[in-house]
């Protein structure tokens, strides 16, 4: 890639909007460049400025009494709005539940079917814990495989949480470690069995993290965290189980695990 | 989705995407009273055109709604006070607490300072922003603070991709520059 090429490219890969092989393509010119390293240097701080110093104006909340009272007009024959909202939400959450319960069943089946470390394992339980490891490896690597990691791109937490909450009734806790060297690049849905699960994903250096947030019931093996260099980590998340998948190094994942442990 | 059940998506949607549609016509028209009165009327002229809705990404297409009622009350504005600046930074309150800075004595508490140099900062960039042209603030706005990628960007302003990369390389040139002065960007490094 010349460094014209790379000018008109830079914008693109700082926004996210390159695709896996062109971004590559892209840092590799990064590497030999200390002009386009600057420029790229410079959007950063631009961002950060604006993120930092720019106010995000929130509705204020006379506002949304008012948006809610007009929601709520529109439905005329039916519930108020706030009252269907509280009875649209449990369905979902049962059925995520109950997918739950499915995920452990499918989970207990297909274990014959594979021959692990946990061939000897007896309990439904280890089994399904088993599968659930093994699914969350299986996701990291689709995801990595993919064109993009992520479906929701963002370094906003107040983004990618609402954007969860919409698709799948699961608002996980969802922060941005960039000063610790941790980047939050965005989220997406992703599947452990037959449950959907909200993936966060951040990016270390060279590493790209998920971060699964797993239902409570979920539980993860003993041993088999491990594969060609790949790690899963449990860790609580805001109160939710959740699992890091990733290959960064014991001591990377340490630290990421304190940050998000730190979390509330 | 059909046209009966329209109304309760669209409240769920502006109410998802309240903040960022409120944020929106705050940075568009400058006043809290004006951002208000444009979220609301999105919001009935949304409702009204539920059935319109042909798929596609629902926040940008509540986003240019929102930016459209927004526009309509910005021309009307201009058609009634002419000579006044729309833009004036004067309506945001961070502006006027960095203005304080220089009545207190610099032996206050390093944190006082600390948050002083913050509000400085925040009227300064809010100055900057209200000083680009719209299109350039606008995109600006919808990337850097709500982070919606370049195809919702174009939805959202109903433009070719192009013509949003432009804009955006434009207006990040003009305020790179119009805070190179001020010595805003030199500390970012440090962070918070």
């Amino acid at each position: 890639m010349d460094c014209r090429t790379a000018q008109d490219t830079l914008p693109l890969y700082f926004d996210g909007e390159l695709d896996r092989a062109a971004s590559r393509e892209f840092e590799t010119h990064l590497d030999t460049c200390a002009d386009c390293r600057a420029a790229l240097i410079e959007l950063d701080a631009l961002r950060t400025t604006l993120r930092r110093d720019a106010p995000r104006h929130a509705a204020p909340e006379l506002l949304r009494k008012r948006i809610e009272k007009l929601a709520g007009a529109q439905l005329d024959v039916q519930a108020p709005a706030s009252a269907r909202r509280a009875a649209a939400h449990p369905p979902r959450w049962l059925a995520y539940a109950a997918s739950t319960v499915l995920a452990f069943a499918a989970g207990g089946m297909a274990v014959s079917l594979w021959n692990s470390t946990n061939r000897n394992a007896e309990s439904t339980q280890a089994s399904a814990s088993a599968q659930l490891a093994r699914d969350l490896f299986a996701s990291h690597w689709r995801a990595l495989a993919a064109t993009s990691p992520v479906d929701v791109i963002s370094t906003d937490r107040h983004t990618v949480k609402p954007w969860f909450e919409g698709k799948i009734g699961i608002a996980p806790a969802v922060h941005d470690f960039a000063e610790q060297g941790f980047a939050l690049v965005g989220g997406r849905i992703d599947y452990a069995g037959n449950l959907r699960v909200p993936a966060l994903v951040y990016r270390h250096g060279q590493h790209l993290i998920d971060v699964f947030v797993l239902p409570d019931s979920a539980t993860l093996p003993g041993d088999a965290l491990r594969q060609t260099g790949y790690r899963i980590e449990a860790v609580r998340l805001g109160g939710q189980n959740a699992a890091i998948v990733s290959d960064m190094d014991p001591a990377e994942l340490a630290h990421f695990v304190q940050l998000l442990a730190a979390t509330k | 989705m059909t046209a009966a059940a329209a109304p309760v998506w669209i409240g769920e949607l502006a109410l998802c995407h309240l903040d960022a549609a409120y944020n929106l016509g705050r940075w568009l028209l400058g006043n809290e009273h004006d951002a208000a009165d444009a979220v609301h009327d999105a919001f009935l002229r949304a409702a009204r055109a539920a059935d319109t809705y042909a798929g596609g990404n629902a926040r940008a297409w509540w986003l240019a709604i929102v930016r459209n009622c927004c526009l309509a009350r910005l021309e009307t504005r201009n058609r009634d006070v002419r000579n006044i600046s729309i833009d004036s930074v004067s309506n945001d309150d961070d502006a006027a607490r960095g203005g304080g800075a220089q009545l207190l004595p610099r032996s206050e508490a390093s944190e006082i300072e600390d948050r002083l140099d913050q509000a400085q900062r925040r009227a300064l960039i809010t100055r900057a922003l209200h000083e680009l042209p719209t299109e350039f603030r606008e995109t600006l706005i919808l990337r850097e603070i709500e982070e919606l990628s370049y195809r919702e960007i174009a939805d959202v302003l109903q433009t070719p991709i192009g013509t949003v990369m432009s804009r955006l390389a434009r207006g990040r040139a003009l305020l790179q520059k119009a805070l190179a002065g001020t010595a805003v960007t030199s500390e970012v490094t440090h962070g918070l």
